[in-house]
């Protein structure tokens, strides 16, 4: 129990770092043939939290090797694909203790596997389940189905303090001890300063505005706290030093790129080109896969039609899911210019634009 | 700005794979590659299954020793860098060279007894003792009677210098993971996984303080 809540925090605490556990299959409860088959990464803080959350429930947990990253960002940055599901598929055996051959796999995944080729590849066929590991009894209840909050990411205040904690503590830990050495007596208030600026970042991030008047509003900012700075030290060398670094933290701070951190926007820096998410409307048969994966709910089934819409583009990731899921190839990538990133490139080299964002994509 | 800088980095990982590589072996992984190549071809005609080619570092040796490879990555970049690879050096052998994306385990599609040498160069120790299992299992089953599976990998280290390994582990880790995009851990008693396979380990070889093996082992019937 106690090691269970020290491996929480600490994993908490330092959840950039991968944690990985055994790859491999678990049982939950007593599963039978019949028990469902539920697949997530080996990041050891996921695989607690979802046999946590499966409490009373009697399934087959398949932990699939990701270079112990979570869900999102293993599928996103190409750890957790189609590969690797096969290879627990498997290794694991589990073909000779089940009569079905249904995986139900985690939303967020949807952007790294491809649920057409696990079932070439192995037999096996996915279904996406919900987002959070703490919906999949009551999905497992419904006989699979999805109610629409199960398909959203939410980033709720316990999730963001979470993310605060994760930037803030290796950050606290290496200026802190920076500070000890040089001046022991700014240790502390540095410390103080991390936990600070990192709550106000996650809790206050999207209430910021955007476009030129944010930037007007984060250089005032910057421009009192440096005046702040000059008071409270007294004038000096230090306080010059503090006036001067202060507006370029602040400035970095509110200008980074919190895509890996946050489901609030998608990256801007891939770059700058400004790839959207296009539907190319006379391939659309109606299949709903974009709908049924999309974690931010920017698509809508067009009524009395067979056929689908993107009706909330500005709520969009790029996490490149819905492309990837498409069977009829229906969705891609296209910048203003008209330029194109088709759906096989993306499904290929997982140049999703959530998880890479660096790449030249007019090489590919 | 600094996000760019770093994603640039690690997203770039196949392109320093190699040096990344080199650089955490201290070099020794160009002796490694050489000797795996002599073990897996010793003479002109040999039908090899290399697991895992990466970008094409132990393939190119094959191919130079006569050998007909099938290469085996589930990484499209390192595929791709490892055709370039062999088409940049030459003489393209096209014809004794085979590509296929797919993962190690999916080895079991391949036709039974139907190699001379199972090559695993530095990619058993990136896998789970599950997957490692499977793996060996089914790369001996591939092997002709009198083949031999060349495996090559990071290892524990015996005695005094197991000290050694453990006090690199956490810089060696975070090197390895900046230059080379790669996590693995050592494989705790690699010859014992082989034999469990029913393969003979006929000979075996360390380098960089006993920290990387060498296993050549045979399948006699």
């Amino acid at each position: 129990m106690i090691g269970s809540a020290v491996r929480d925090l600490l994993q908490t605490a330092f959840r950039m770092a991968p944690w990985p556990t055994e790859a491999g299959l678990r049982r939950v409860g007593s599963p039978g043939r019949s028990s469902p088959v539920l697949l997530t990464s080996n990041y050891d803080l996921t695989v607690r939290r979802v046999e946590r959350a499966l409490r009373g429930v009697d399934a087959w947990l398949l932990v699939a090797p990701a270079h112990g990253i979570n869900v999102w960002c293993a599928a996103a940055g190409g750890h957790l694909t189609t590969h690797q599901v096969v290879t627990a598929l498997k290794t694991s055996g589990i073909d000779a203790l089940v009569d079905h051959r249904e995986l139900v796999v985690p939303q967020l995944a949807a952007t790294g596997i491809e649920g057409l080729q696990v079932h070439r590849r192995s037999h096996w066929r996915v279904r996406f389940g919900p987002v959070r590991a703490e919906d999949l009894p009551a999905y497992l209840a419904a006989g699979g189905e999805k109610t629409d909050a199960m398909r959203r990411v939410d980033f709720s205040l316990r999730d963001r303090l979470e993310m605060a904690a994760a930037w803030a503590c290796p950050t606290a830990i290496v200026l802190g001890a920076l500070a000890a050495g040089l001046r022991p007596a700014w240790s502390l208030p540095l410390v103080g300063l991390c936990a600070a600026l990192a709550v106000a970042v996650f809790t206050g991030l999207d209430r910021l505005p955007h476009g030129p008047g944010g930037r007007w509003a984060i250089a005032g900012v910057a421009a009192l706290l440096c005046l702040a700075c000059v008071a409270l030290s007294g004038g000096g060398t230090p306080a010059l030093v503090a006036a001067a670094a202060a507006p370029f933290g602040l400035v970095a701070l509110l200008t980074f790129d919190y895509s890996g951190s946050t489901p609030l926007e998608g990256s801007v820096l891939f770059d700058g080109q400004d790839w959207r998410i296009t539907l190319d409307a006379e391939r659309c048969a109606g299949v709903y896969r974009c709908w049924e994966v999309c974690p931010e709910a920017c698509f809508e089934k067009v009524a009395g039609e067979s056929t689908i819409a993107l009706a909330h583009d500005e709520r969009c990731v790029r996490c490149g899911a819905c492309v990837v899921q498409c069977p009829k190839d229906a969705l891609h990538f296209e910048d203003a210019t008209g330029r194109r990133i088709e759906p096989d490139t993306i499904r290929r080299f997982k140049l999703n634009l959530a998880g890479r964002r660096s790449v030249d994509v007019s090489a590919r | 700005m600094s996000t760019l800088a770093l994603m640039r980095w690690l997203e770039a990982t196949p392109d320093r794979y190699d040096a990344g590589m080199r650089a955490i072996t201290l070099g020794r992984v160009t002796a490694l590659h050489d000797a795996v190549s002599a073990e897996a071809a010793p003479g002109a005609g040999r039908e090899v299954l290399e697991i895992g080619c990466g970008t094409g570092a132990v393939t190119r040796r094959l191919l130079e020793r006569g050998a007909r490879v099938l290469a085996l990555d589930q990484s499209p970049e390192m595929l791709e860098r490892a055709r370039l690879r062999i088409s940049a050096s030459g003489d393209a052998p096209s014809e004794r060279i085979r590509w296929l994306e797919r993962t190690a385990s999916e080895i079991d599609g391949l036709p039974h007894a139907a190699f001379d040498s199972v090559v695993l160069s530095l990619c058993l120790s990136e896998m789970s003792a599950t997957e490692r299992r499977f793996v060996l299992a089914r790369a001996s089953e591939r092997l002709r009677p009198g083949g031999v599976l060349v495996a090559a990998d990071e290892v524990r280290a015996r005695g005094p210098a197991r000290l050694l390994q453990l006090l690199a582990r956490v810089p060696q880790s975070l090197l390895g993971w900046l230059l080379a995009g790669s996590t693995s851990r050592p494989i705790p008693d690699l010859r014992a996984e082989i034999e469990a396979t029913g393969l003979v380990v006929r000979r075996e070889r360390r380098w960089l303080a006993d920290t990387l093996a060498l296993c050549v082992a045979e399948r006699t019937a």
